[in-house]
């Protein structure tokens, strides 16, 4: 937690917090639900006139963050929910200089979020095979608004191409060689898409970030690294092997296949085909890779020491396991 | 010399004390006790096989792994070419049965070689 934010759980936290709820509202209980490197969510368990209401808050919890402030990822959040997509509907949010810190106050949507568990659990077998579907649908709502659609929230972007070699930059800067990572900075090369992008990218669209319950997918959550694209890159970072949990044989997030994923999404919108997925599966697997590498650099430069960060650098192999692998045989 | 433990010794000694405290432990601390163990279990596999031996040999043909990377970042070297992906297959392989020999991936990899 950053040094001067109220604590949500203290007296003062939920005072705060209270204050941006519907009026006479009580928050009983802060539950804090979980703490990543750079966000932290809680649970605002509350009574209003009698009735038991729930809230997730969720704020940026250090510089290091770098995705969209909480204010702009609110409001594509609600444009989302307009078209369709299933979202925690949003409350308020809190302004970055105040003593919450940036951050957002949702509704409480019930469901199982640790997707390791969701995809391993009988009680949600229905709720794994409505679940290609129910991405496709989703993501060609999303993807069928025009970027006019978004054009005053001033988001990133870009065209593939710029996409591609603004991560080849930040492979520059952490200035290791790894001899997988370069075979498909140049397989994708040519093959990246030179046209403007058409449409918003959820940018983070993973089995690790949809909210299950038994009917299947209730809300998709974390969009704090939306920006403008071509809808092919969320389907194909749907598809990373890391996102499987195991299920390898299962490419689409561990519980779906490919051509499912393309029909239903066709139905619903556009066509794309196995081809442009394969590109942006290579992409999305090497952007995985990038991260890996940056956390790896946290402990390794001796930023943030960590016996995680240093053993996701281990996971580096993995990673270049799974680009050889799509590249030479053009499938995972 | 008996009773003189060695290095794969002491690194499991240290592995068996985390499960202990892995089990006593909660939330964060307990995640970071099974990473810690899982950490030492590649310490071990790369003391026994010394992977950066097999993947020196591998990537030898193409001067290493620096003069590689160079060679496909400036075109010099295509990678379509079944050589390239040989040799990087061979390399990713050596590492990863230290890294993680469980991975899905490397086992598939391993099974199958480009022709």
């Amino acid at each position: 937690m950053s040094v001067g934010l109220l604590d949500p759980a203290s007296p003062e936290g939920k005072a705060a917090l209270a204050a941006m709820l519907p009026e006479a509202t009580a928050i009983e209980a802060v539950v804090a639900l979980s703490g990543g490197a750079s966000s932290a969510t809680y649970r605002l368990d509350t009574v209003h006139k009698g009735a038991a209401a729930r809230y997730v808050f969720q704020r940026t919890a250090s510089t290091e963050h770098a995705g969209l402030s909480r204010s702009v990822q609110a409001a594509v959040q609600q444009r989302a929910a307009l078209l369709g997509v299933p979202v925690a509907p949003v409350i308020a949010t809190t302004d970055a200089c105040g003593p919450l810190g940036d951050g957002v106050i949702t509704g409480f949507v019930a469901g199982e979020a640790l997707a390791p568990r969701w995809l391993r659990s009988p009680d949600h077998e229905a709720a794994r095979s409505a679940l290609t579907g129910q991405c496709a649908d989703a993501l060609a709502r999303l993807h069928a608004a025009p970027v006019d659609n978004w054009a005053d929230l001033s988001l990133p972007g870009g065209n593939g191409v710029a996409i591609l070699e603004a991560m080849f930059a930040l492979y520059r800067t952490l200035g290791v060689d790894v001899p997988a990572f370069d075979l498909a900075f140049a397989w994708l090369r040519p093959r990246m898409p030179t046209a403007p992008p058409t449409c918003l990218a959820h940018g983070d669209f993973r089995s690790g970030n949809l909210l299950i319950d038994q009917q299947g997918l209730a809300a998709v959550l974390d969009w704090e690294l939306a920006h403008l694209s071509v809808p092919a890159e969320d389907l194909g970072w749907l598809c990373v092997q890391a996102w499987r949990f195991g299920h390898w044989q299962r490419p689409v997030g561990g519980f779906g296949n490919r051509e499912d994923l393309l029909c239903a999404y066709a139905h619903a919108g556009t066509e794309i085909g196995l081809h442009e997925l394969h590109i942006w599966e290579v992409y999305g697997t090497l952007k995985w890779g990038l991260s890996c590498l940056q956390l790896a650099d946290d402990h390794v430069s001796g930023r943030v020491p960590s016996v995680e960060r240093a053993a996701i650098g281990r996971r580096v192999s993995e990673v270049a396991a799974d680009l050889v692998y799509l590249v030479a045989f053009a499938e995972l | 010399m008996t009773g003189h433990p060695t290095t794969a010794q002491l690194l499991v000694a240290v592995q068996l004390y985390l499960k202990e405290a892995e089990a006593a432990l909660s939330g964060r601390l307990a995640f970071h006790a099974k990473v810690a163990g899982n950490t030492l279990g590649i310490v071990l596999r790369e003391l026994e096989q010394a992977p950066a031996i097999a993947e020196a040999a591998a990537l030898a043909p193409f001067g290493g792994a620096n003069a590689l990377c160079a060679a496909l970042r400036s075109g010099e070297k295509s990678p379509e070419d079944a050589a390239v992906q040989q040799a990087i297959r061979a390399a990713v392989l050596a590492r990863l049965a230290v890294d993680n020999p469980r991975y899905s991936t490397f086992l598939r990899l391993a099974e199958r070689p480009i022709p």
